[in-house]
């Protein structure tokens, strides 16, 4: 299905791309059953959707307001405005941190982000919250002058039908900046990754020049987060420069994502519908090859932007002078790792490119958690398909769960594998691993173990991380679970799933 | 990189606008937040019946962000949600919530659950009281608050929670009290980022004084016991400026309990003495006893003081003279009082973040105007940190830069004012925080190190 700019709601990714958050078996399976390889789903879930499993309890997951607030809320020179009552708001905190944070990691001027709460009460419930938005809109032109503003919208805004669409409208004629709303209430997406589509839905909507006026033949958009900047040196070498998107990136480099000469990214559940949609509006090529993670990953993708960008043999050097750079150092860790057991618990596709790095370094993976699954991306090209790539370079891996944060089954997930350590992004999950004894390498640094430096990266950071053992092992001796014996006992982290289980009985 | 500061206006970088509905950088959540008040409770684990983030924005924002003080037992954000979905909006949510608790008491254990909405149940209407009514009958330790974001901030939030498990879980009591007896209502826990320290130090000095505490929130809790003998303590003890003033009316209404109301919770010995000394009047426990203890805690304190006192005196690189504070009014004001009569230092501007009910403001201001024998000064309720900083732009704070107690939020202004920050209220997101506590006598020696190391720290 291609992308639609022309409604202002962006299609959730269920719509899209099928999208199911639980899920467990073989990765071999998974990937057999997603539309890359097949169109149907054998057990009769119609078209090209996968089974999804379902049961009755449930663990906090996250939202796709909440993805809409650390990617527009984290661009510079904006505004973004959270529609809602003032709980949503609480996001400011964390997404301030995460920002301060990662401007100081890519060296720029650290400061506060620029998020209004429009801070809804009980009797806007009643009577609507426009002229509250009107106003918002209004506080942050006047306090600020930014290049833009967003507006998030929330389950209560949502519900009520406000109507954000023509108060942005009226205020954006006025003010003539863009005045971008997104909509990204909770309850429309089983998956949050649906709020990195509603931001990348309204910023190719409103913001990127339509029309631009000139192409930069050597600028590549990179869609990232907070991460460490390194692109810049490594597409140097090709003689690229990088337009890093969309967080921490200004209004005005969010404007010029149409003059590039190429799309890039380190995560397709991140960059899918951004790099599609650039290239379906505004004929910028997505790098279609499988992530850079790896060899084969990093090698390929290297390839595949020096063909696009027509610096094949600039790549070619850079490929082998990599290669030969980091192999002493990757002998000697794949000798330290050996007979160490991982485990990968992060976002979908990243998790992909995660266990070929640990593979590379000789790390035994058995087991992974993904938050979702992606069927497929925006661009339907199988060269993207990072699960197979996956499994063709590195093999199956037995335990692949998909299982959107929730806890309560990743107990039963680790009794299968029994890893060393985790790798973890989000939160959740290692405190869990923590009182079992199992220390996590939170990757906060999302760029940590890309391309061939990243290989070393991840290697040197689980040999800090397994040092960190002993603490979690202390920790392991003198906590109890809040889980009961019962569900502990019994295995199985899908049981409640299943038509009959011993629990059932337990209380009658 | 020079214009990534959003502001044009260059004669007048900040304008001066006036108060509207927004808030910009949040100095407080919704009612829901009070998810933390259950988990605070040994054994208690909450519920949410509300959209897919709200837990999480929640706990990582009040408790994580904030000190990252962790989520304990029953904590965290991955607290059972129901993760409401179109489907739960359109045709209700209840039947939902009915599997999840169902679901819970399999897989968790707890001593009691308590159920906590969100806005879409609220505004759905779902009928959460008779589901979860379903299983009080069949004699689930379970309680429900209808907390939808728009009905309130946590403060509010947090006295529905205690009154939920007081009312539907608690229950009526009309036997004996036991003299010497106390229930203490304070701090807001985890938004407060030291309350678990500032508990622990409160119970110590309460029991040192001869009194038995039920202190209720944190590791110091007996849990749900403890709760149970709300009702048979002698009195209740609200030891904030106004947060648990409605608990303690209505336990007053319910159990025929009294409570002492003491506003300022105090920091250093002068205050924790005198608290003390109102406490053991009030409950007519030995006063003897009591004299004792504070006669032992004072030696000691002063010890101590004797010791910082070299540094306070002699120490040749300038120390702060006039402080800013921007918080919520528990620590708001025990922090002016003992800034003040502790340390001498001038009070330049006090701002009170976290919208106490009107009714309880004036009382609030006079505690200002009388902040010291021979001190006076004022105070300013505002929520909105872009006027709260220009508040603090446009105060005269002398010929010399301001230390500032506030959040991460005044990081860049006290760069900007090339003054000091010590962070002591959410959001604090560069304070790890585990057992520290400010109060009392052992947390005012605390918080000195902190302030002076801050100061000291960052001199050269």
């Amino acid at each position: 299905m291609a992308i639609n700019l022309n409604t202002a709601v962006v299609e959730s990714r269920e719509q899209r791309l099928g999208t199911i958050i639980a899920w467990d078996g073989a990765a071999v399976d998974l990937s057999k059953e997603s539309a890359y390889a097949r169109g149907n789903c054998e057990a009769g879930c119609g078209g090209r959707r996968l089974c999804e499993l379902s049961g009755p309890f449930t663990q906090g997951s996250v939202c796709s307001e909440q993805m809409v607030e650390c990617q527009a809320g984290n661009v510079r020179e904006a505004v973004l405005i959270q529609h809602s009552p003032i709980g949503c708001g609480a996001g400011q905190v964390i997404y301030n941190s995460i920002y301060r944070n990662g401007l100081a990691m890519r060296k720029l001027p650290v400061e506060n982000l620029h998020l209004i709460s429009t801070n809804l009460q009980e009797q806007d419930m009643i009577f609507g919250g426009v002229e509250k938005l009107e106003q918002s809109i209004r506080d942050a032109w006047e306090r600020h002058r930014p290049k833009a503003i967003f507006i998030a919208t929330s389950c209560a805004t949502g519900i009520i039908g406000d109507d954000v669409e023509s108060v942005a409208k009226k205020v954006e004629q006025e003010i003539g900046i863009p005045v971008v709303p997104l909509h990204s209430e909770g309850f429309k997406s089983k998956h949050w990754s649906t709020g990195f589509d509603a931001t990348q839905h309204g910023i190719m909507r409103q913001i990127v020049r339509k029309k631009p006026k000139k192409k930069q033949e050597d600028l590549v958009n990179v869609i990232a987060l907070w991460g460490t900047d390194v692109f810049t040196p490594m597409l140097k070498e090709l003689g690229l420069r990088v337009n890093y998107v969309v967080d921490l990136a200004t209004v005005g480099e969010l404007e010029q994502l149409s003059e590039a000469a190429a799309t890039v990214g380190f995560c397709y559940t991140l960059a899918s519908y951004l790099a599609a949609g650039l290239e379906q509006e505004f004929g910028v090529p997505e790098v279609k090859a499988p992530q850079p993670y790896g060899f084969a990953g990093t090698d390929a993708w290297i390839r595949e932007l020096a063909r696009i960008t027509h610096r094949e043999e600039q790549a070619e050097a850079y490929i082998a002078k990599e290669h030969a750079r980091i192999a002493p150092r990757l002998a000697e860790l794949r000798e330290k790792l050996k007979g160490i057991k991982g485990y990968v618990a992060t976002g979908s596709a990243y998790a992909h490119g995660l266990i070929g790095v640990l593979r590379e370094l000789g790390v035994e993976v058995n087991g992974s958690l993904v938050f979702h699954h992606d069927p497929i991306y925006d661009s339907h090209d199988p060269r993207q398909d990072s699960l197979a790539h996956l499994i063709d370079h590195y093999g199956d891996v037995s335990s692949f769960t998909v299982s959107n944060r929730q806890q309560y089954q990743f107990y039963g997930l680790l009794q299968r594998v029994n890893p060393d350590f985790i790798i973890i992004r989000h939160n959740g999950l290692a405190p869990l691993a923590s009182r079992l004894g199992i220390p996590a390498a939170p990757l906060g640094d999302e760029h940590h173990a890309l391309g061939y430096q990243g290989i070393l990266n991840l290697g040197e950071t689980i040999l800090e991380i397994l040092a960190h053992k002993k603490f979690h092992q202390d920790l392991a001796a003198h906590v109890k679970l809040p889980y009961k014996k019962e569900w502990l006992d019994l295995k199985d982290p899908f049981a409640l799933v299943k038509p009959e289980n011993t629990l059932d009985t337990e209380r009658a | 990189m020079a214009n990534t500061k959003i502001k044009t206006n260059k004669a007048n970088p900040f304008p001066i606008v006036q108060k509207t509905n927004s808030i910009q950088q949040i100095r407080y959540v919704c009612s829901i937040a009070a998810m933390h008040s259950a988990s605070a409770i040994p054994g208690v684990i909450p519920i949410t019946h509300c959209g897919p983030g709200c837990a999480d924005k929640q706990f990582m924002n009040v408790a994580f962000y904030n000190g990252f003080q962790g989520g304990g037992y029953g904590g965290g954000a991955v607290v059972p949600s129901t993760n409401a979905t179109e489907k739960e909006v359109v045709f209700g949510g209840a039947e939902r919530l009915r599997q999840l608790i169902d679901a819970s008491l399999k897989v968790l254990d707890a001593d009691l659950f308590v159920v906590l909405t969100g806005c879409i149940s609220d505004l759905v209407g779902d009928d959460v009281g008779s589901v979860v009514s379903e299983f009080q009958q069949q004699g689930v330790p379970i309680v429900f608050a209808e907390t939808g974001g728009f009905k309130g901030n946590n403060f509010i939030g947090h006295e529905m929670v205690t009154r939920a498990i007081i009312d539907q879980f608690v229950g009526d009591y009309s036997g004996p009290k036991e003299k010497g007896v106390v229930n203490v209502w304070s701090l807001l826990p985890y938004h407060n980022t030291f309350w678990r320290g500032d508990l622990r130090e409160i119970k110590r000095i309460l029991e040192g004084a001869g009194l038995k505490v039920n202190i209720l929130f944190g590791h110091d809790s007996q849990g749900v016991s403890e709760w149970r003998n709300i009702p048979t303590a002698q009195f209740n003890l609200v030891l904030s400026p106004w947060l648990g003033l409605q608990t303690a009316q209505h336990l007053e209404e319910k159990y025929g309990q009294p409570y002492l109301h003491i506003p300022v919770i105090p920091i250093g010995a002068k205050e924790t003495s005198a608290f003390l000394r109102k406490v053991v009047e009030f409950s007519g426990i030995d006063k003897a006893h009591a004299e004792s203890f504070i006669a032992q805690e004072e030696t000691s304190y002063y010890h101590y003081l004797e010791d910082f006192s070299d540094f306070y005196a002699e120490y040749w690189w300038g120390l702060p003279a006039q402080f800013a504070v921007v918080g919520d009014s528990a620590y708001n004001l025990a922090l002016t009082k003992f800034l003040v009569n502790q340390l001498g230092i001038i009070p330049g501007k006090q701002i009170i973040t976290e919208n106490p009910p009107e009714e309880y403001r004036e009382a609030i201001r006079e505690q200002y105007r009388n902040i010291a024998d021979d001190v006076s000064t004022d105070v300013e309720f505002e929520e909105d940190s872009y006027l709260i900083h220009q508040s603090i732009r446009q105060t005269k704070f002398g010929h010399k830069a301001p230390i500032i107690f506030g959040t991460t939020w005044e990081r860049d202004l006290a760069k900007e004012l090339k003054g000091a920050i010590v962070e002591v209220g959410f959001p604090a997101s560069y304070e790890v925080v585990i057992s520290r506590g400010y109060v009392g006598y052992r947390g005012a020696l605390t918080l000195l190190e902190k302030i002076y190391t801050t100061t000291v720290g960052a001199s050269a």
